[in-house]
């Protein structure tokens, strides 16, 4: 263990001098994505100034559950790009036949290769929001609370990168997974919104199929005191238990694959 | 003898597999598009219908206006968002800038033609989710045929003008050898200004001056209101002229920008 987070550092600190090479762009690329936020968060804030209740929430507790989704989104996106690239960048280059000759875990030397700088815009944006409308609404971070936002962010993170794992997986058969993994990853825009405003198939699809929920609207809820929050604190178990279910359909899938040709 | 058989059959077998591999590439590509936009307008319905659940009237429009509206801003998109910007980049990092520039033909003219071709195309792509969206959301379009001519015209202009536009934005390009951010920051500009989330009636009146004052609306919420109904038709002769007033003045300003960019041309190798 201590071996891999030794490499990790390696790895990062590798991939960092590269990105120091072209500074502006690493600024734009970790700015750039802020805009669409912004976009998205000017829309709520033009309709929610006319009509203060979005089915009984007010305007900062649904921008606090926008926050929670874009935090552990972004952790995804900094830690797990390559989840997205590895059918069009390793698998049909042969790129990846250099992870399989390698003595440590293709899978980390895959997620290790590239830490992904235009994360860190949504990092900061999704942080900020939670704090900021948690300050607004007056709520007093005790204890629970804030361990409640250490172990949401880190479970929700890997809710995301488990599921983009296992879609991503396809990529041993169909070569470009992208399309696989869209198709399982949009459904997190529903998570943007207080799951209750939806009909109830899709809040228990979101719940209990592709927990998004886990990622922003049960956290949201949890520091807002409302009592479907509690749900909250099975994360880290759905987590867990997602990411074996991913890391074993891997293994499975590596032994499938069998390169390119190029 | 065996072994070298197998070692045939399977190479045989993988290249045999190469071709439905790339077909089914391109239907899951279709599929998980339709997917992603049920996803889009899903979300688009039930947040306008929980912001409806407790008002009748909103700025002076009815649910099934906002609906409406909203919906039909998603499908009209690519009415706002071009590629140029893309596409200077790649023309640049290629090298292949110079080459357009030599041709016997307008550059801007030829460019036009190729971003109308492209309205065409993803228009065409949008019609079943538009399909689906009237069967589902109960999305209408208007049966009066005025509306109907008002709203194309309106469009064409709107497109037109933000073609100028891009064009002017499309020549930072030249500026800089990173497109990518510049690109993003754009998109999400244009998602707000274009009045794609929000009907513009919504806005403060700062913020609708603010957003009038750029051409990003004029694309795409100025010809979707009045095929929404929410732009009554007998305004459509204000809007073309103010729409024509746009084009004008963004034609010029973008030759003239184009002109002094050019110059500064930087060939990444290529």
């Amino acid at each position: 263990m201590t071996r891999y987070l030794d490499l990790y550092w390696l790895f990062l600190i590798q991939r960092l001098k590269t990105l120091m090479e072209y500074r502006a762009s690493f600024i734009l690329g970790a700015a750039s994505t802020i805009s669409l936020q912004a976009a998205s968060i000017a829309a709520v804030w033009v309709v929610m100034q006319k009509v203060p209740s979005l089915n009984g929430w007010s305007y900062n507790e649904v921008l606090m559950v926008y926050g929670f989704v874009t935090l552990t989104k972004s952790i995804n996106h900094m830690f797990a790009d390559n989840l997205w690239t590895i059918g069009r960048v390793y698998i049909r280059t042969g790129g990846f036949d250099r992870f399989l000759v390698r003595p440590i875990d293709p899978l980390f030397h895959l997620l290790a290769d590239r830490f992904c700088q235009d994360g860190v815009g949504n990092f900061v944006v999704g942080i900020a929001l939670v704090i900021k409308t948690s300050i607004d609404l007056g709520i007093e971070w005790t204890l629970p609370k804030a361990l409640m936002l250490i172990v949401a962010t880190i479970s929700g993170g890997v809710i995301f990168i488990a599921l983009n794992l296992i879609t991503a997986v396809s990529s041993f058969w169909v070569i470009d997974s992208v399309p696989v993994t869209r198709l399982v990853f949009d459904n997190h825009l529903f998570a943007q919104y207080p799951l209750t405003i939806y009909p109830r198939a899709i809040s228990v699809l979101l719940t209990w199929v592709i927990p998004y929920g886990f990622a922003s609207f049960y956290p949201a809820s949890y520091l807002l005191g409302r009592e479907i929050g509690n749900l909250a604190w099975l994360s880290p178990f759905i987590a867990a238990f997602l990411m074996f279910i991913g890391y074993r359909f891997w293994q499975f899938g590596l032994r499938y694959y069998s390169g390119t040709g190029s | 003898m065996i072994h070298s058989l197998n070692r045939r059959a399977s190479m045989y077998g993988a290249l045999f597999a190469m071709i439905p591999k790339m077909f089914m590439a391109y239907q899951l590509w279709f599929w998980a598009g339709l997917v992603m936009n049920i996803i889009s307008i899903t979300i688009l319905y039930f947040f306008w219908d929980a912001i409806y659940a407790n008002a009748t009237i909103i700025s002076g429009l009815t649910r099934e206006q906002t609906l409406n509206y909203v919906l039909l801003a998603f499908f009209f998109m690519p009415l706002v968002s071009n590629d140029l910007l893309w596409e200077f980049g790649s023309n640049l990092r290629e090298g292949l800038m110079i080459h357009h520039l030599l041709r016997p033909v307008n550059f801007q003219a030829m460019n036009y033609a190729q971003q109308l071709g492209g309205l065409v195309t993803r228009m065409a792509f949008q019609l079943p989710i538009m399909l689906l969206a009237m069967f589902l959301f109960d999305m209408q379009f208007p049966a009066d045929l005025n509306t109907w001519v008002a709203f194309l015209l309106s469009a064409l202009l709107g497109f037109t003008a933000m073609f100028f536009f891009s064009w002017l934005m499309a020549c930072m390009a030249f500026y800089t050898t990173e497109i990518w951010g510049l690109g993003v920051l754009l998109e999400g500009i244009t998602i707000f200004f274009s009045g794609s989330l929000v009907p513009l009636a919504m806005m403060p009146a700062w913020l609708r001056g603010i957003v009038l004052s750029v051409p990003f609306a004029q694309a795409l919420a100025v010809p979707v209101g009045l095929l929404a109904g929410i732009t009554p038709v007998s305004d459509a002769p204000r809007i073309w002229l103010i729409q024509l007033g746009w084009i004008i003045s963004m034609w010029i300003l973008s030759n003239l920008v184009f002109r002094v960019a050019v110059r500064k041309i930087t060939v990444q190798g290529g």
